[in-house]
């Protein structure tokens, strides 16, 4: 063998040594890639997942939260005389109206939707809305009236998203003032729609 | 009620000794805007045979009050008698009538009683004379256990109503109500006399708006018991109460039609009030208004044909009239801005309702043509919920004239107001039942 054909061997075995090297080095190379891609891919899932469980958990904690807060706000009504445990919270307010009226007036729309977030954060409570008067007037007629107050009332929060089925209505017409004074400034508070936790 | 019945079994016929028709005359003309009252003269009772005095001071005194009660008579008492006839008793023969002349009455009534040896039954009897023309009017005779002496009496102060004024006096109704005198709205029942005054409902809860069934035997009302104004009836002796309609919303405001066959009442089935009538079993429910108002307070006319109720739907409460079907609807009142609480009279063509006036409320009748307009109370409280007598001669209502809303009675021209009972107060929604005979 001549210098010069071993040496065109040498560059033959060498580009083959190249060749069959150089795709070694690639599949040696890849090979890594892919399992790091599958790797990546699983701990992305986990990691969904994980913040998934995160979320739900920190859900859960605001749920946990928000119905220990509705819990906290509850306080039993004691009403000898009328059947069932019901309670009032303090997270959810009264509305109040004119004389002889049953319309919703602007500043009472915002409490009803400050009581209406209350309620899409707390999806299990339903709610009965009492429509009461002052003393003036007929005690029949008061009935109707105090009827019509708690429709309006639970109608604004239907209006904004709260199923009818969490709302049930009930007129105790004249019959139940906060305020047993008679002056302008007891009826006022009396005439009013106000809300109690039936379930929850 | 069971006494009610023995008292109707044992009670006995009239006697007529004189024979002496009392005539037609009606010495009082009760339809007078104002009232003149006939001067009767009381004379002490006789004790027959060994009648214990105290049971005729007691029939005595139950029948000055009857009388007085009833607003057509002042009473001239035997205490205030001249000396010869404050001891003068028992039934004067007619040929010494003139010596009655002095007592200073138009009417004589005379009485004796007798009390039967075994001490069970009581024997009544009474003769109405006639001052002025020095003649016998009347005599009846009654009969019946020791203890309906009450209702004994006060079925001869109705004759003497009926002798003297041409109808029948409503000594023998009673009157339901709503007291607040145990702490809760209960409904009570009291004699028309504010005598036998006993608690009908003791639930503890808020009870509302009783109203009598025509025959006298049942009282609807409204109790929250169930944290819904359900309808309920219970017997007049407050036994069998029972839940009658609890529709979800109001079952209020009941009102039986005179044949006591249906009731029409408040209900608010899709959130507003409207009067529906439902047959007395509470079924066949029908609404009868429709409309964007709020609908309250049905009364039925005596021909149970037609309907009084409130509707706010010209923007303020007014009463309005309806066929028992809900058409022919026309409005009655438009004086003032809230007319509410109508009742109709059963004798004749007006209703009474509550009307206010510069911020008071006070009872009016007016006719169902809309004519004749009548305010019958004026600067005494606020008054309130009236109710007709089965006569048609007076109205029971509520007033806050002596500070705490009382139940009060006064003619249906308003004259002769007094307080049905000697409660400190707290009373609504008198409800006044027919004549228990």
């Amino acid at each position: 063998m001549s210098k010069k054909s071993l040496a065109i061997l040498i560059l033959i075995l060498g580009i083959g040594l190249i060749m069959t090297g150089c795709p070694k080095k690639v599949v040696k190379t890849e090979e890594p890639t892919v399992k790091l891609s599958e790797q990546k891919a699983k701990t992305d899932a986990e990691r969904a997942k994980e913040a998934k469980e995160r979320e739900a958990a920190r859900i859960k904690e605001q749920e946990a939260a928000e119905k220990e807060k509705f819990e906290k706000s509850l306080t039993t009504k004691k009403e000898p005389g009328i059947q069932g445990q019901v309670s009032e919270s303090s997270l959810i307010k009264d509305v109040h109206f004119d004389f002889d009226k049953y319309d919703i007036r602007p500043a009472d729309a915002e409490i009803l939707k400050a009581n209406a977030a209350v309620l899409t954060k707390n999806p299990n409570v339903k709610i009965q809305i009492e429509g009461h008067c002052d003393e003036r007037g007929t005690i029949e007629y008061n009935l109707a009236l105090g009827e019509r107050r708690a429709s309006s009332a639970k109608a604004y929060l239907v209006s904004i998203g709260i199923p009818a089925s969490r709302i049930s209505t009930i007129s105790y017409g004249k019959e139940r003032p906060l305020d047993p004074a008679h002056n302008e400034e007891a009826w006022a508070k009396n005439r009013r729609a106000h809300t109690i936790i039936v379930a929850k | 009620m069971k006494m009610a019945k023995k008292i109707f079994l044992t009670v006995v016929f009239l006697i007529f000794i004189f024979g002496s028709s009392a005539g037609a005359r009606v010495y009082l003309d009760v339809n007078q805007p104002t009232l003149i009252q006939i001067p009767i003269v009381l004379a002490k009772w006789k004790n027959v045979d060994k009648t214990p005095a105290a049971l005729s001071e007691k029939g005595y005194e139950i029948l000055a009050n009857d009388l007085t009660l009833s607003g057509f008579f002042r009473i001239v008492d035997y205490h205030h008698l001249p000396p010869p006839l404050q001891g003068k008793t028992g039934i004067p023969e007619m040929l010494v009538l003139n010596e009655w002349t002095p007592a200073g009455g138009e009417i004589l009534l005379a009485g004796e009683i007798l009390l039967d040896p075994a001490g069970l039954n009581l024997k009544l009897r009474f003769h109405l004379f006639d001052l002025i023309e020095q003649k016998h009017l009347v005599g009846k005779e009654y009969e019946a256990p020791v203890q309906s002496l009450r209702t004994m009496v006060h079925r001869m102060a109705d004759e003497v109503v009926l002798q003297l004024t041409g109808e029948k006096g409503v000594n023998n109704t009673k009157i339901a109500y709503v007291s607040r005198q145990t702490g809760n709205k209960e409904v009570f029942l009291s004699d028309f006399d504010g005598s036998n005054i006993r608690q009908i409902t003791r639930n503890q809860s808020i009870n509302l708006s009783p109203a009598w069934s025509p025959d006298g035997r049942k009282i609807a009302f409204t109790s929250y018991l169930r944290r819904n104004p359900d309808l309920y009836l219970v017997d007049a002796d407050g036994k069998n109460s029972r839940r009658f309609l609890d529709s979800p919303g109001l079952n209020a405001a009941p009102s039986w039609s005179p044949d006591g066959k249906r009731i029409a009442l408040m209900m608010s089935r899709d959130g507003k009030s409207e009067i529906f009538v439902v047959d007395n079993n509470g079924g066949n429910p029908k609404k009868i208004t429709r409309g964007h108002g709020n609908e309250a307070s049905p009364t039925w006319s005596p021909d149970g044909r037609q309907i009084a109720f409130v509707s706010d739907r010209s923007g303020s409460p007014q009463v309005y009239i309806m066929s028992d079907e809900g058409t022919d609807i026309r409005r009655l009142t438009y004086e003032g801005s809230y007319n509410t609480n109508p009742s109709w009279s059963p004798k004749d063509d007006r209703i009474t309702y509550c009307a206010r006036v510069g911020g008071r409320f006070n009872i009016c009748t007016i006719g169902t043509d809309g004519s004749g307009l009548q305010r019958l109370t004026s600067g005494s409280g606020d008054n309130e919920n009236p109710s007709w007598s089965p006569d048609g001669r007076y109205i029971a209502f509520s007033s806050t004239r002596a500070g705490a809303s009382k139940i009060f009675i006064m003619h249906a021209n308003g004259l002769n107001p007094r307080p049905l009972t000697q409660s400190k107060g707290g009373e609504s929604s008198p409800a006044w039942s027919r004549r228990f005979e």
